[in-house]
C-alpha cells in the first residue's frame, strides 16, 4: 500500500488582470483558481491510486491574502482535489505568511507532513503554477523531505516495487528514467487530459475530511524572506476592431482593407 | 563571490554580464558547457567542469561548491535542467529562487530583481536576502564578450539513484518562427492535422511561417515543438500575427505580446483572443480562410 500526496495551488487567475488607477496590478480584484497543471496531477493521482492501493492526500498552502477574502476560492480548489482524487485534504491558511514565497510553501508542506505523520510514496504536483510560474516548489519539497525528484514528467510508465519509470521532458529531448521511491514528480500538461469531476464526485467530496490548519497547528514558525515591492501591469493596448459580418466575402474584404491601412501586407 | 551555472556556451555571456556587476564570478560548467569547456573558459573566469547533464548531478556539485566557496548569488539560465538542479539546492538551504528574471540590482545584503508574473501580463519587482538563486530570462541583457583564459578544474558529483534508461531527441522543423515577419498561429479550432494545410497556404500567400498553440504542438503533435508559441514555448515579435482558431489563453498570448499587429479568426465571439487582437473576424475558419487565401493570391 503506497500513499500519494498531491500538491494543489490556488493561483491568481492570469485571465483576470486589472490595472489600478496608478498602473499597478489590482491584486485584490483577481480571484484565485486551481492552477491548471495541478488538474493534470490530480488526474494522474486518480489513475495511480487504483494501481498503488493507498490513500490520496491533497495538500494546499494559501499563497495570497488576506485569508478572509481568499478562503472561499482556496477551498473551492481543495474541494476539486477531493472530488477528483483525494480521500482527505490539508489546507494551511496563515495570515502571518502572506503573501508567501516558494521557500515558505515548501517548508510548510514538509512541516505539515511531519506533524501529521504523512509518508506518501509519491508526491505529485504540476510543473508550474499559472501565476508565478517558477517551477520550484516540487523540487524544494523533495529536498526538504529527502525524497528523489523528477521534474517535467510527460508519462508515468510503470511503478515496479520501489522504483518508478517515467518519461521526462526537457527542451531538446525526452528521456526515460528509473527513479527510486519515495519520490516527488512534477507533471506536464501532456501527461493526460484532465476531466472535470462528476456531480457524484462533487457531492462525495463534501463528506470527505478537510483539515484547515494554521502555522501554529503544524509547529511552523518561519516567515517569508521575499518582499514584493511593485507589481506593474504591462500595457499593450490592442485596437479590438472585430468584424461581425455574415457574408464571408465582405468580412474578408474589410479585414484586408484594414491590414492594408496598417501597412503590414506586402 | 557569484556562482554562474552555465548549461551551454551561448548562455555564459549574458550570465556574466549580470554577474560581473554583482561580484567576482566563477563558473560551474554543466551539460554542453562541460563538453565545450574551452569556449566557457575563454571569458577569463575560473571554471569548474561537471561532465554530466543530469539535474541531480548539478544539485550535488553546486551544493558542494556552495558549501566550500559560499557564493552570495547563484546565477543560471531558466532551462528545465538548471531549474530542477538549483531548485533542489534552494530547497535544501531555504534560499530564495526566481526564474525568468529580467533585471537584477545589488542592494548590499539584499538583491532586487524583476520578472514576469501572471503570464507576463504583470512585472513583479521583489527584494530577497542573499544568498539567493536567480535564473535569467534569455536575451534579457546584452552579453559580454570573450577575453582571457580561465583555469579549468574538474568536479564530480555523487549519483543520486536516478537511472537514465533511454534518451530520444525531439523532432524539430528547423523553422525559426521567431525570425519570421508574419506568423500564422494554429489553435484547437482546426479539427484535424490535414486541415492545417489551410494555415500553410495562408502563410505562403503572406510570405510567413506557421506556429502553434501548446495542445497542437505538444499533445496532438500535429506540428513540431519548435513552432510552439507561448510562455514555455517560443516568444515571437512578428509584424503580423494571425491567430486562427486560437482561444487566447494567457500562456499562449504571453508568447505574442510583442507582435505589432494581431489578427484573430474565431467562430466564438466570446473567445478571449478578440480582447488581445487588433483586428478580428467572427467566423468559421473553414469558410473564412479559403476566401482570404484566394483574395491574397489575386492581389
Amino acid at each position: 500500500m503506497k500513499d500519494i500526496a498531491v500538491l494543489v495551488k490556488a493561483s491568481l487567475n492570469p485571465e483576470i488582470v486589472r490595472q489600478g488607477s496608478d498602473g499597478r496590478f489590482d491584486i485584490d480584484y483577481t480571484p484565485l483558481k486551481i492552477s491548471d497543471i495541478d488538474r493534470n496531477a490530480l488526474e494522474e493521482a486518480a489513475r495511480l491510486k487504483g494501481l498503488l492501493g493507498g490513500k490520496v492526500y491533497a495538500i494546499s498552502v494559501l499563497s495570497w491574502g488576506p485569508v478572509r477574502a481568499r478562503d472561499k476560492d482556496v477551498k473551492l480548489a481543495v474541494q476539486e482535489a477531493l472530488a477528483k482524487a483525494a480521500d482527505e485534504a490539508y489546507l494551511i491558511e496563515e495570515e502571518e505568511i502572506l503573501p508567501t514565497d516558494q521557500a515558505i510553501v515548501a517548508s510548510a508542506i514538509a512541516a505539515l507532513m511531519k506533524s501529521k505523520g504523512l509518508r506518501p510514496a509519491i508526491v505529485l504536483a504540476g510543473e508550474a503554477s499559472v501565476d508565478e510560474s517558477t517551477s520550484q516548489v516540487p523540487a524544494r519539497v523533495a529536498a526538504k523531505l529527502g525524497y528523489s525528484f523528477v521534474g517535467h514528467v510527460n508519462k508515468i510508465i510503470e511503478v515496479k516495487g520501489d522504483k518508478v519509470v517515467v518519461e521526462r521532458d526537457v527542451e531538446e529531448y525526452t528521456e526515460i528514467l528509473e527513479v527510486p521511491l519515495p519520490l516527488v514528480i512534477s507533471v506536464t500538461q501532456s501527461i493526460n487530459e484532465p476531466k472535470p469531476p462528476t456531480l457524484i464526485q462533487i457531492r462525495m467530496a463534501s463528506k470527505k475530511p478537510l483539515h484547515v490548519l494554521s502555522a501554529k497547528d503544524i509547529g511552523f514558525t518561519s516567515r517569508p524572506a521575499r518582499s514584493i515591492e511593485e507589481m506593474k501591469v504591462v500595457t499593450t493596448s490592442r485596437k479590438q476592431l472585430i468584424i461581425e459580418e455574415a457574408n464571408v466575402e465582405k468580412a474578408v474584404e474589410k479585414l484586408l482593407e484594414l491590414l492594408h491601412k496598417e501597412g503590414v501586407l506586402r | 563571490m557569484i556562482m554562474v551555472v552555465s548549461q551551454a556556451p551561448e548562455d555564459v555571456g549574458e550570465l556574466l554580464a549580470v554577474a560581473r556587476k554583482l561580484g567576482e564570478p566563477f563558473v560551474l560548467a554543466f551539460q554542453t558547457s562541460a563538453e565545450k569547456v574551452d569556449e566557457v573558459a575563454a571569458y577569463g573566469h575560473k571554471v569548474f567542469r561537471l561532465r554530466s547533464d543530469r539535474p541531480e548531478a548539478l544539485f550535488s556539485a553546486a551544493n558542494r561548491l556552495y558549501g566550500e566557496l559560499r557564493p552570495q548569488l547563484i546565477l543560471g539560465p531558466s532551462t528545465k535542467n538548471v531549474r530542477d538542479g538549483l531548485a533542489l539546492l534552494a530547497g535544501l538551504h531555504d534560499l530564495p529562487l526566481a526564474s525568468e528574471v529580467t533585471q537584477v540590482s545589488d542592494e548590499g545584503s539584499y538583491v532586487r530583481y524583476s520578472r514576469g508574473f501572471m503570464s507576463e501580463r504583470v512585472i513583479m519587482t521583489a527584494k530577497v536576502p542573499k544568498p539567493a538563486v536567480l535564473l535569467l530570462k534569455q536575451k534579457a541583457v546584452e552579453p559580454v564578450g570573450k577575453g582571457g583564459k580561465g583555469e579549468v578544474v574538474e568536479v564530480s558529483s555523487e549519483q543520486q539513484g536516478v537511472k537514465l534508461l533511454e534518451r530520444r531527441p525531439k523532432q524539430f522543423s528547423g523553422v525559426r518562427i521567431e525570425d519570421a515577419e508574419v506568423v500564422i498561429g494554429v489553435g484547437r479550432g482546426f479539427k484535424s492535422k490535414e486541415d492545417i494545410q489551410l494555415a500553410f497556404e495562408l502563410a505562403k500567400a503572406l510570405g510567413g511561417q506557421v506556429g502553434a498553440t501548446r495542445p497542437i504542438a505538444t499533445d496532438l503533435k500535429w506540428l513540431p515543438e519548435d513552432v510552439w508559441i507561448g510562455i514555455s514555448g517560443k516568444r515571437i515579435a512578428p509584424k503580423l500575427y494571425f491567430a486562427i482558431g486560437v482561444s487566447g489563453a494567457p500562456q499562449h498570448m504571453a508568447g505574442v505580446s510583442d507582435a505589432k499587429v494581431i489578427v484573430a479568426i474565431n467562430k466564438d465571439k466570446a473567445a478571449p483572443i478578440f480582447k488581445y487582437a487588433d483586428y478580428g473576424i467572427v467566423g468559421d475558419l473553414y469558410k473564412t480562410l479559403p476566401v482570404l487565401i484566394a483574395k491574397l493570391k489575386r492581389q
